[in-house]
């Protein structure tokens, strides 16, 4: 067959990339439209607006009180991750009975949606017949009900705590892919040369698992960043705005308060900012392993 | 005979697109917020009934949970693909009638039509003289309280005002058991109502005549005090900022609740749920100067500008509204009547609790008919929470409130 037009890589994957580039770049545009316009609580453009919808957002106490709450919730969570889940991912790379049996406990919660657990936990956490409460009483640790969703003091940690859980499942099902990647016989060789446990973790395991934690890191910041269920099932970002992050605090603008052009603005934000930490943060994480 | 089959084929087609256009045409969308389980089963089944009285039409009944509706309507609208008739909270309809989606029914209501309401009702749909919706639900507050408790503590008449709320919920705590005297909400949506009602009894008004927020007046301060005042005495449940208008409920429905002011959909519930709770409905209680405001609801249905099947939407709207389809709905959902043959009706005129409700019905207050009061809601919401958590002295917090909300109101206009 001739070399033509028709065979060259460029032109086959056009198509594709075409498809992937107006389901991408589409909403971002239609978005970017919106927040530069005046728009009712329909969505209805009502004209050019400029900037006005940013600084809006750029002034609303709320903004900043919900960024940095953003910001204490994801390094949260994304850190409690991380750091439970190369326990449990060297734990279960152990051969021992019934391997299998707690590799299916571990992963099963990851198949219950996001907002039934929270939803659950909502329940558990109930002041008046939690189990949560129940179980601390019956330990006899605490004498009198806490009621931990009324307040952000215990809300927004036992929130934080939740994301943890929820995020361990995957993120462990990624350190357990790059557990099986490290050959056995580097393991042999250090055992020969008389190195401890924790002298072959440092040394050889988390090295080799330092592209896997980067990848982990990477997109549980991104699911994390924007993760509403948990919130919004258990405080719905209250009491008065106190467990409020940005992605609740999008939704009432957007669809409580009917402000879409606020609400577009202030996604593009978030949007900026998430790719913004993102590049940094593979771009930091890819020099390190060059060097 | 190939020449035949082609002209039967060509003729049949054409008729098929004829039938299908007919059918087309008389297709009617209806989004229907879901009150129950009942709800959808209800407008099913009205639907067929219509359809079958009214061959050639179509009606098309989509249940939407009310936590989600505000933001599907949204979506529908902004991408012209919403129904034809949608119920929606009347405190919204202001936003569709000033961006001209709803379309004004004068051009089909009769006088007859008219006359089915109960104008109380009717009113809060009718703005700058054009009525943009239909009251589907209406609903009011009064304050239920657990009749056993009350026979315990030795509490002999349910309370009238404020001093013997407090005094009967002292009586409740002193059981020692673990029951509350007085259900106090402050979790999401009614958060800010709840406070209302020690709000309008201290003569309070929402808002003021000169059009600002009325939240830094003395009787919001009074009204913040009293809440304040059963919350650090122990007299409600605790954690009050942890508990939805269902959670407190739920409490009541095990007994666990003296006093608590909701809608007359809790009766619905208690049959069901709870047939052995032995309670009482009773008046809000009233402040000092015998001032007493319940809130009045309503949700309305209304047509959208854009349908293009106006007349069928119009007759199923006449459908529902008649007098039998509307007892068959209030009494599913605990709701009260509408429309005046139906009130007559035995089923409600002789039901003790509801004439609780509807005696209450002269102190009905809606929520005001301006922009953005989803936001301002919220506002008085959080500043009630600062206070009822300690985390904010009641003036300056209600002062902060007020002055944000003037803000809103000033923004809207």
């Amino acid at each position: 067959m001739n070399r033509s037009v028709f065979t060259n890589p460029y032109v086959l994957t056009a198509p594709a990339f075409l498809l992937a580039a107006f389901i991408i770049l589409w909403p971002l545009f239609q978005i970017g439209e919106i927040s530069l316009s005046d728009v009712n609580r329909f969505g209805q453009l009502r004209g050019f607006n400029g900037l006005d919808n940013f600084m809006a957002v750029l002034k609303d106490p709320q903004f900043l009180a919900a960024s940095w709450r953003t910001v204490i919730w994801t390094v949260g969570i994304v850190a409690g991750t991380i750091l439970i889940s190369i326990p449990v991912a060297l734990i279960l790379n152990q051969d021992f009975y019934g391997r299998g049996i707690a590799r299916v406990i571990i992963m099963l919660p990851w198949a219950v949606s996001l907002t039934m657990t929270a939803i659950v936990w909502r329940w558990a956490l109930s002041g008046e017949s939690g189990m949560l409460n129940s179980a601390l009483t019956g330990l006899g640790i605490i004498d009198q009900n806490i009621q931990w969703l009324a307040q952000s003091a215990t809300a927004f940690p036992v929130q934080i705590g939740i994301g943890i859980l929820v995020s361990i499942p995957f993120t462990t099902t990624i350190f357990l892919g790059g557990l099986s990647s490290i050959p056995d016989d580097l393991y042999e060789a250090a055992q020969l040369e008389g190195a401890n446990g924790w002298q072959t973790f440092v040394e050889i395991t988390l090295p080799l698992l330092r592209p896997f934690i980067n990848i982990a890191v990477v997109m549980n910041t991104i699911s994390v960043f924007n993760s509403f269920p948990i919130i919004w099932a258990t405080t719905q970002g209250g009491p008065a705005n106190s467990t409020d992050i940005l992605v609740t605090y999008l939704y009432k603008l957007g669809f409580n308060f009917g402000k879409l052009g606020e609400a577009s603005a202030l996604s593009l934000l978030m949007f900026a900012l998430l790719l913004f930490f993102t590049i940094i943060y593979v771009r930091l994480a890819m020099r390190g392993d060059r060097a | 005979m190939s020449l035949h089959w082609l002209k039967v084929a060509a003729v049949s087609s054409v008729a098929a697109i004829a039938l299908a256009s007919v059918a087309y045409a008389q297709t009617v969308r209806v989004t229907v917020a879901e009150y129950s389980s009942k709800t959808g089963p209800y407008f099913e089944k009205a639907a067929t009934e219509f359809e079958a009285a009214n061959p050639g039409t179509d009606i098309q009944i989509e249940v939407v949970p009310w936590d989600v509706l505000q933001q599907k309507l949204t979506t529908d609208i902004s991408g012209g693909a919403n129904a034809d008739l949608a119920i929606i909270g009347t405190r919204w309809l202001i936003d569709y009638v000033s961006q001209e989606v709803a379309a004004p029914l004068d051009e089909y209501i009769t006088d007859d039509f008219k006359a089915r309401f109960i104008d109380t009702f009717l009113s809060p749909s009718v703005m700058d003289g054009k009525t943009y919706g239909l009251p589907i639900a209406a609903s009011a507050r009064a304050m239920y309280y657990n009749k056993a408790l009350f026979e315990q503590a030795g509490i002999a008449a349910p309370p009238a005002n404020w001093d013997e709320v407090k005094a009967a919920a002292e009586k409740i705590k002193a059981l020692g058991g673990d029951a509350y005297g007085f259900g106090l909400q402050g979790k999401e949506i009614e958060t800010d109502v709840y406070f209302y009602y020690a709000f309008w009894s201290q003569g309070g008004n929402l808002i003021e005549a000169d059009g600002t927020s009325g939240l830094d007046s003395e009787a919001a301060y009074k009204a913040a005090a009293i809440y304040k005042d059963l919350i650090d005495s122990g007299l409600t449940e605790p954690g009050v900022t942890s508990l939805n208008r269902e959670d407190v409920q739920n409490l009541f429905k095990q007994g666990r609740i003296g006093m608590m002011i909701t809608a007359p959909f809790l009766a619905n519930q208690i049959k069901e749920e709870a047939p052995d709770l032995q309670y009482g409905v009773t008046a809000i209680p009233a402040g000092p100067t015998g001032d007493r405001g319940t809130y009045g609801v309503t949700d309305s249905i209304i047509l959208f500008e854009n349908s293009q099947n106006k007349e069928t939407a119009w007759k199923f709207l006449d459908y529902i509204f008649t007098t039998d389809k509307r007892a068959e709905f209030d009494e599913n959902e605990g709701f009260l009547p509408v429309n005046a043959a139906e009130a007559a009706l035995q089923l409600f005129a002789d039901n003790a609790n509801l004439k609780e409700f509807t005696d209450l019905l002269p102190d009905a207050r809606f929520a005001p008919v301006i922009p953005g009061w989803e936001e301002i809601a919220a506002v008085a919401s959080n500043a009630l929470q600062k206070i009822y958590l300690g985390e904010g002295e009641i003036k300056p917090t209600l002062d902060a409130a007020a002055a944000e909300i003037d803000g809103i109101i000033a923004a809207n206009k």
